[in-house]
């Protein structure tokens, strides 16, 4: 029997390179998915672990909660004291900020160049110079190999960059390589010497991101040591733990991608079954005379049955080892693509794991034989007689218990929504009935195949017989009808769910945003400000009021960390609006005085942004550079979304005072009424060539999170659009096999004189209708649950807001798999020879 | 042996030569001139029809006999331009079909010619009206109402109508078949192995049908059998071996087919 299964598979290869495509598609997603993560994973650690390969202690922030501890930073001052420390070989403060290098065309050469301070110690410095010397004065760097080759600069060259305190130009005087690779960062390094990157890099602030040593004796009594000498704000890390904390932070995104991008795959995977497991029960069918046959000549059943779980082990095993390789060009591909657009990801594309390839393996071969039992099972069932019968069209109908049962899911899925829509919305009721909702389409699947066939036959009548008979043959096998639209629903479905309870909340979110928000523009960096550009910014044409904002960072009685700002508060009334509800300005003008946020306006849970509950209340504050303060609130203002950037406010004396002379960080900005369109793009200009500096319009959040919102529907949906490609290969597979049942039929149709073109217009007919059929039950269902769903969330008011173009195109795209579907089919009817077709046996 | 080599002296056919498309021929429904079929390629080739010119006449019952693989299906398929000739002309009227393309091919198998076959004759999807009238509304043709009352009374299917071919039986479904046939009143009828499949009883109604057609309405038909009973129907008997027409039978009993076929076969 096994050499019977390898010869009708490869007999029939043509027809299995359908079934084998579904599993190809969904594996080599699953397979691209893991390697992409896997390479980016090793990339970054294997980065990190090199990086820091001769480091034996790092003294970092201690507040790692929050994942600023760059803005922060540690005072240089520390470096010094680390130095002199006992035990301690060398030492070195690390501090890096996006820096451009142009090319000879004034160009920006690439957008992600790091600069770094050189570090002057041979084994802490993770760069090694190829040629040249250090940097060591004011206007000298050292480019990294594809830093230098991009901008064509060589050493003695002068190359032109933009920084974070703007346009700068500099001597190169060396070329350096990180390890094997061409540098540090994946834009390139542009490394300064130590006092000019506390002057290009942090604007002057004596911060350093971390530090970093090696120890010349005993490490762990230096690591005790030296926690003891230094404060509590910062804290001593070994090797390990400053390996692990770095790796974690960059993981963060792939933690997140590989779960979105494994679960979309399974889903692919879910969608491969329906057409696997349809284009078998096909094939059972169609080879049902040559079954019966083996029965009739002494197969038993277990043995017709065991050949076809063969035939479906060797796709299984064959399809997901071709989708391992596709799901490898995938991933290298799509590395190589989003190179193109400057994005490209960490690491060296795909990496092949043995867990990988096994995870695959299993998947793929596991999906196809669960989707092959059925059919397999039935197979087995054939009576030896039939081998004398005529081969006749698979015309099983439904059956009555399946419209029941399926019925009763529908109405129960009904009735549970139903509860939840008109009475307190709960997930009790959500869950349970989304879920039976969506079994209880499967379950009816034949049953509303046959009703939408009988709604459309008069549509399609009206095209002339070929479209009635079209709208006939597709009802005529109801079960195979449905499985195939089945594959198509759920695409469909979660495309329209998605997109339309994601278009709701946006709107929503977006709406309430921009109900808060007030300045004009915000000009921010992550860094700093250069006090040239807070000049050149207060003299744009249509700019009528600014106030410059200075932050740190501070830390309340209780431990927590408050940001705190420095503004003159009646600039601050006059950029951004925003009033005071609660207190005077009087205390916070003229002496120690601290203005808050209040909360309380905003619904929730209420509080203030610095957690007190009375004006007049006051604390102690003490910064990371160890000076305290003690304050007193003594005003309350509007919680607008520009007050989420200042946190709590004091006077610039004030500020100065706690903590010396700090750029300015952020700038809010009133220009004239309605001038908004004009004034930005001056704003933009004023900027150019200050990296880390960015001017945001006033409405940016509800922008930002409108585009996230955009994004997230988009990346979705892309996702999602692998499924709906495999439900494609499903519609063409049952088509094909349809026709092939088919055949003597529509040789007949062709003697009796039906064109070609008839022909094929009749099997396109069949096609989009299977189509039209997954995509209004997916759409329709999609839309009915996003209505459920928008409504039961609570608190917010959101209408449904139809993105009718949205909606409508997501209906094309279903069509359109339909139309896609039927080319080959369609054309394989017209190729059919009409006498093999009629010819008596 | 008194059988003529070849029952049409080529001196006697209608056409003369095979460059004009357009043919003057009153008395011939349809014709193959100098008809070969040839399958496979130099070593292993099979000829099907080697040369075979064949004429038959308008109005008149027409069977072609032989034994498996001497040629009969090609010979009709390739007249009723369901297949093309490897060379020769075959003619349905005055058109030589060997010249036409696909489309006009159709079009004029549409027109001109009806099909009765031994299975696969009716679409399921269809009821039994729709599919005696699947030929006209292809061509997009309004029913002669009287003729369809006429023939559909003639088969006796007027109670019938609307039943799907899985709810008639094998001889009812012929009986569409030949309706359908008749209905379009094509210039000449091919009927493959019509009664193949059915019990005799069946198979004799049929063949009355058929028989009657020709005489009351003085349509052509060609039909292909083995069946020396069926063969009995016809006004004239042609029978083919080895892809060539070796003898004819006019006004044929069933004795004197099994007589000319033993013949045939000794």
């Amino acid at each position: 029997m096994f050499s019977y299964s390898l010869k009708s598979l490869r007999a029939n290869l043509t027809r299995f390179v359908a079934t084998s495509l579904a599993i190809i598609l969904g594996i080599g997603f699953l397979a691209a998915g893991l390697m992409l993560t896997d390479a980016v994973r090793v990339g970054l650690t294997g980065n990190v672990e090199q990086r820091y390969e001769h480091v034996d202690l790092a003294v970092v922030s201690s507040d790692m909660t929050v994942d600023i501890s760059q803005l922060q930073g540690i005072p240089a001052a520390y470096v010094k004291k680390v130095r002199s420390h006992d035990g301690v070989a060398a030492a070195a403060g690390e501090m890096s900020a996006v820096v451009r290098v142009l090319k000879s065309d004034g160009t920006v050469g690439n957008l992600r160049t790091m600069g770094r301070n050189w570090i002057d110690d041979d084994k802490l410095n993770p760069l090694e110079l190829t040629k040249g010397r250090a940097p060591k004065s004011d206007n000298e760097v050292v480019l990294s190999v594809d830093a230098a080759k991009s901008a064509e600069a060589d050493v003695g060259d002068q190359v032109d960059l933009e920084t974070p305190i703007g346009p700068r130009t500099a001597k190169v005087v060396g070329i350096s390589h990180f390890g094997s690779a061409d540098a540090l960062d994946d834009g390139g390094t542009v490394s300064f010497a130590e006092s000019t990157a506390t002057e290009v890099l942090n604007a002057g602030t004596s911060t350093v991101d971390d530090i970093i040593l090696r120890a010349s004796g005993d490490v762990d009594s230096l690591k005790q040591s030296l926690q003891k000498s230094l404060p509590t704000n910062v804290k001593v890390q070994t090797r390990a733990q400053l390996i692990q904390d770095v790796t974690k932070s960059s993981l963060a995104f792939i933690r997140f991608l590989r779960p979105v991008l494994q679960g979309f795959a399974y889903l692919a995977m879910f969608v491969s079954g329906f057409v696997i497991f349809n284009t078998f029960s096909v094939v059972v069918t169609q080879r049902y005379r040559e079954l019966a046959l083996i029965r009739a000549i002494g197969g038993t059943p277990k043995q017709v049955r065991r050949s076809l779980i063969t035939e479906g082990l060797g796709i299984g095993v064959g399809s997901s080892a071709i989708g391992i390789v596709l799901g490898a060009a995938l991933g290298k591909s799509l590395q190589l693509i989003l190179g193109k657009f400057d994005l490209s990801l960490p690491g060296n594309g795909v990496k092949i794991t043995l867990g990988t390839v096994i995870l695959s393996m299993i998947v793929g071969t596991v999906v196809t034989l669960l989707s092959v039992i059925v059919p397999a099972f039935r197979a087995g069932r054939t009576k030896p007689v039939e081998a004398m019968r005529q081969s006749a069209v698979d015309t099983s109908g439904t059956s009555k218990a399946r419209a029941y049962i399926g019925g009763a899911f529908l109405v129960v899925a009904l009735g549970l929504l139903a509860v939840n829509k008109l009475t307190k919305p709960h997930w009790f009721f959500l869950g349970p009935g989304a879920l039976l909702l969506f079994v209880g389409l499967f379950i009816a699947g034949p049953l509303l195949a046959r009703l939408i066939g009988k709604l459309i036959r008069p549509v399609l009548s009206l095209t002339g017989l070929t479209g009635r008979i079209a709208a006939d043959n597709v009802v005529r096998n109801p079960k195979r009808t449905a499985t195939t639209a089945n594959a198509l629903v759920i695409g469909l479905f979660l495309v329209t769910l998605v997109t339309v309870s994601g278009e709701a909340l946006k709107t929503a979110t977006v709406d309430q945003l921009n109900k808060l928000s007030s300045s004009d523009f915000i000009v921010a960096s992550e860094s700093a400000i250069a006090p040239t550009l807070v000049d050149k910014i207060d003299k744009v044409k249509g700019v009528t009021a600014t106030a410059p904002v200075k932050s740190i960072p501070i830390t309340s009685e209780s431990g927590q960390v408050l940001y705190i700002s420095g503004a003159d508060f009646e600039k601050l009334r006059d950029t951004t609006g925003i009033k005071i509800t609660e207190g005077s300005l009087e205390e916070v003008t003229n002496g120690d005085g601290m203005a808050s946020a209040d909360y309380s306006a905003l619904g929730g849970s209420g509080g203030s942004s610095s957690q007190f509950s009375r004006i007049g209340e006051s604390q102690t504050f003490t910064t990371f550079d160890g000076k305290s303060i003690t304050l007193t609130i003594s005003a309350m203002f509007e919680a607008k979304i520009d007050s989420l950037f200042l946190g709590d406010v004091v006077s610039p004396q004030t500020f100065d005072r706690l903590a010396g002379d700090k750029p300015v960080s952020q700038i809010f900005i009133r220009v004239e009424p309605g001038k908004a369109d004009e004034v930005g793009p001056r704003l933009d200009k004023a900027i150019r060539g200050y990296t880390s500096v960015q001017v945001v319009p006033g409405n940016f959040i509800g922008q930002t999170v409108g585009k996230v919102f955009d994004f997230l529907i988009g990346a979705v949906n892309a996702l999602l659009a692998m499924s709906v490609i495999v439900a494609l290969v499903g519609i063409v597979n049952t088509m094909t096999l349809s026709i092939f049942e088919r055949r003597a039929e529509l040789g007949l149709v062709r003697a009796l004189g039906m064109t070609k073109g008839q022909v094929a217009s009749m099997v396109r007919s069949e096609a989009v209708l299977m189509g039209l059929m997954g995509t209004v039950i997916g759409m329709s269902s999609g839309v009915f649950l996003s209505w459920i769903l928008v409504s039961s969330i609570p608190e917010v008011e959101i209408g449904l807001s139809f993105n009718w173009a949205r909606v409508g195109l997501i209906f094309v795209v279903g069509l359109l798999v339909g139309v896609l579907a039927s080319i080959l089919p369609a054309r394989r009817a017209t190729k059919l020879d009409m006498l093999d077709a009629i010819r008596s046996e | 042996m008194s059988f003529q080599p070849n029952a049409f002296d080529p001196s006697s056919q209608p056409v003369q030569g095979h460059a004009q498309p357009q043919v003057q021929s009153p008395g011939w429904a349809a014709q193959v001139l100098n008809g070969y079929k040839i399958y496979g390629s130099e070593d292993s080739e099979v000829r099907a029809l080697n040369g075979v010119t064949v004429g038959f006449e308008s109005a008149r019952f027409t069977a072609i006999m032989g034994p498996s693989g001497s040629g009969k299906s090609t010979l009709m398929q390739c007249a009723a331009g369901l297949d093309k000739l490897t060379s020769g002309d075959a003619i349905i009227g005055d058109v030589n079909i060997s010249r036409l393309n696909e489309k006009a091919l159709t079009l004029l198998r549409r027109e001109r010619v009806g099909f009765i076959f031994q299975q696969f004759n009716l679409l399921p999807v269809l009821s039994a009206e729709e599919n005696i009238l699947f030929p006209l509304t292809l061509a997009g043709r309004e029913p002669d109402k009287a003729w369809m009352d006429h023939v559909i009374d003639t088969v006796g299917l007027r109670d019938r109508l609307s039943h799907k071919p899985s709810e008639l039986s094998g001889g009812q479904q012929q009986r569409v078949a030949v309706a359908r046939a008749l209905v379009e009143r094509p210039q000449i009828i091919f009927a493959d192995e019509p009664t193949g499949n059915l019990d005799s009883h069946s198979s004799a109604e049929i063949l009355a049908f058929m028989r009657n057609a020709v005489i009351e309405f003085g349509q052509t038909v060609v039909m292909v059998t083995h069946d020396p009973v069926a063969a009995s129907h016809a006004s004239r008997v042609l029978f083919l071996s080895d892809g060539l027409i070796v003898d004819e039978l006019l006004e044929p009993t069933r004795d004197s087919i099994l007589d000319k076929m033993r013949n045939l076969g000794g």
